[in-house]
């Protein structure tokens, strides 16, 4: 396929607080897929009782839906939005 | 006390009196533990799917915390489409399974699976015990859990080494009180004041919040047109002159219609589902929404909603009443208007006259209405009699309709008619099933005659299934694949194979007589209602066209005239 044809998709930062449990990242990974994101980038940190967090996502969807739908997650303490980049494009 | 004792026990502190289970080898030490009179009643189901379709049926009829019970593999996969169904539905419930011993977890030992990564995402939340001292606070937590807020069902996998390890009896962390929260209504009742045509959508977050006497009360005093989802059905009551019944693709012409009019939606306690809201383009297309919810992210999610109030409905419907009672709404045009609706778009059957005639859905279905006393709990299955049970029978309480709306689960009926007649005894219990439906859980009929439960269970038997051969006519050009079913078994028979007497009609001047004596027999039986293979229900919103295109009986076109 040609990749000028391909719309480009939004792309977002997210920091995640969890608490550290047996399938904290699963939990995490699944609702983002499932709500139609992709993860392009992941880091994560184990802080003593926490897990931090960071993902690049790129999706169509509103990434309130997302945010929303992890803040639900029980072990998730905090869901922090980063700063929304320019669409990227896919043709660079 | 071992883990499994304090299982029980924590059961027994929480005033669970009645869990339903299939034992199993790494689950063994809770079926030892039960061998002592520890007051909890276990109820064996014959196989793990039912056995969470009965505590999902138990927590629906009574609003109380549903439990079931299985061993690790199979027991556990049999559990999922019955905890999937509770999840779908946000029905409170606790999961408790057995898992190989801690130190062969990750080595494929013998019914080991992976119960914790393959239940993620039917779960309100899960844990896996790894250390015997934190099963207490998980027990409290998870019981919690489950009835908090929104509720679901929550998983917990338990080791079998760390159900027979002596659990510390120190005292857990309490969860601390929910932080209060009441939102600010002002700009709510602003919005309704200044609303013509306005509509009150309601869905099952009504029974969910244990608020059904504020939205009845609500409902009264603002004497707001209302419509309702599958699973808001009997929330305005049944004498309410402005319910308009259900909407959506089974919906009626009168509540499609009101919704398509209305200038303002005000959504209580539903989500916007697809098979309620039809193409969402064209829903509601004139009017602005207030959306309250208990759970912020149903908010926005499918439609934007010009105010959205998330907090306790019970706390929200009674201010607004309170207010409203005050000062009514001045909508006295549109009440009538939407009266005049429901008197020509709304479900109607005619009874039939011709006593030697075959039996309709409709028409079987307004006569047990009319029969059945009135807190009868009717536990359907899934289906055409689904739908005619939603659209004709007239349900006076959102717990007396008990249907799979989510998942739409065929096998739920019979499974949750158990769970119902065990939350209560001395309620006349109705399992309303299809001929496909009740061969998934066919099963149960030894639960029932074990317990010697009076559940009562009506067969509409189309030999096929209905449903399916419906879309097929109508969508796949009547191509039928796969839906006939005349070679089923011979079910009065099988009844009485399980010791449950039935009974068999098939002409229209049968059925009183038919629904009379299975309610009137002292104990569990069936009847067999012969109906006609072709029927359908109607009207009909193809799946993904909008609520306007509504098809209906007389002609099987698309639709787009009003029904005024
Ligand atoms: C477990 C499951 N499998 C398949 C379906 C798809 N399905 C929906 S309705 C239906 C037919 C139901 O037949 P029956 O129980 O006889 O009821 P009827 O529609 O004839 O009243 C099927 C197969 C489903 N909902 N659930």
């Amino acid at each position: 396929m040609n990749p000028q044809s391909q719309p480009s998709t939004p792309s977002y930062k997210i920091n995640c607080r969890m608490s550290q449990e047996a399938a904290a990242l699963e939990r995490l990974c699944q609702v983002v897929r499932i709500r139609g994101f992709r993860i392009a980038t992941m880091a994560v940190e184990s802080t003593g009782e926490h897990l931090d967090i960071t993902l690049t996502l790129e999706g169509t969807r509103p990434i309130a839906m997302l945010q929303s739908q992890l803040e639900k997650l029980h072990t998730v303490a905090e869901v922090a939005l980063g700063q929304t980049s320019v669409v990227r494009s896919q043709t660079a | 006390m071992n883990g499994a004792q304090h299982i029980l026990d924590a059961f027994h502190r929480h005033h669970i009196s009645t869990v339903f289970g299939y034992p199993g080898g790494c689950i063994m030490p809770l079926y030892d533990a039960l061998v002592d009179d520890v007051g909890v009643e276990h109820v064996l189901c014959r196989h793990e799917q039912a056995c969470a379709l009965a505590a999902d049926g138990y927590a629906r009829a009574s609003g109380k915390l549903g439990v079931c019970i299985a061993t690790s593999g199979p027991g556990a996969t049999n559990l999922i489409t019955g905890v999937a169904n509770a999840h779908r539905d946000s029905i409170p419930m606790l999961v408790i399974t057995g898992q190989v011993p801690s130190g062969l977890i990750g080595t494929d030992a013998f019914q080991e699976t992976d119960v914790l990564g393959m239940t993620l995402g039917i779960v309100k939340h899960s844990y896996l015990i790894d250390d015997a001292d934190t099963l207490p606070a998980i027990m409290e937590e998870a019981m919690e859990l489950a009835q908090r807020g929104r509720p679901g069902p929550v998983w917990i996998d338990v080791p079998k080494d760390l159900l027979l390890t002596e659990v510390s009896d120190a005292p857990f962390p309490r969860q601390g009180p929910q932080d209060a929260f009441c939102p600010d209504l002002a700009e709510a009742l602003t919005m309704l004041r200044a609303a013509r045509k306005p509509i009150l959508y309601s869905g099952g977050g009504i029974s969910l919040a244990q608020a059904e006497d504020s939205f009845r009360a609500f409902a009264e005093a603002s004497a707001l047109p209302a419509v309702v989802t599958l699973k808001g059905i009997g929330n305005p009551g049944k004498h309410n002159p402005y319910n308009l019944g259900m909407l959506g693709m089974h919906g009626s012409r009168a509540a499609n219609k009101a919704v398509d009019e209305c200038d303002l939606l005000l959504v209580i306690g539903a989500r916007l589902d697809d098979r309620a809201t039809g193409k969402l383009d064209g829903f509601a297309p004139n009017a602005k929404t207030i959306h309250i919810d208990a759970d912020a992210a149903e908010i926005n999610k499918l439609r934007p909603a010009d105010l959205a109030i998330r907090g306790d409905l019970n706390d929200i419907l009674n201010t607004l009443t309170g207010t409203l009672q005050d000062k009514p709404l001045a909508i006295s045009d549109w009440q009538k208007q939407c009266q005049t609706w429901h008197t020509t778009g709304g479900f109607k059957a005619a009874d039939n006259e011709e006593p030697l005639a075959p039996i309709t859905g409709p028409a079987f279905v307004r006569q047990l209405s009319r029969i059945a006393p009135d807190d009868t709990v009717i536990a359907c299955d899934v289906g055409q009699h689904q739908m005619w049970v939603a659209q004709h029978y007239e349900f006076d309480h959102p717990r007396h309709h008990l249907t799979s709306g989510g998942l739409g689960t065929m096998g739920f009926g019979l499974p949750a008619a158990i769970g119902a007649q065990f939350a209560d005894r001395n309620s006349t219990v109705i399992n309303v099933t299809g001929d496909g439906s009740f061969m998934m859980n066919a099963q149960e009929l030894a639960t029932i005659r074990r317990y010697n439960l009076p559940v009562k269970l009506i067969v509409m038997d189309n030999q096929c299934l209905g449903m399916v051969r419906q879309q097929q006519e109508l969508f796949y050009d009547n191509r039928e694949s796969q839906i006939n079913l005349d070679d089923n078994p011979d079910f009065v028979a099988m009844a009485r194979a399980f010791d449950i007497p039935a009974l068999h009609i098939e002409r229209t001047d049968q059925i009183r007589r038919g629904i009379e004596t299975i309610l009137a027999f002292n104990g569990p039986m069936l009847l067999h209602v012969a109906i006609s293979r072709e029927e359908n229900v109607w009207p009909i919103v193809k799946p993904g066209a909008s609520n306007r295109e509504m098809i209906d009986e007389t002609r099987r076109t698309t639709n787009k005239e009003h029904v005024a």
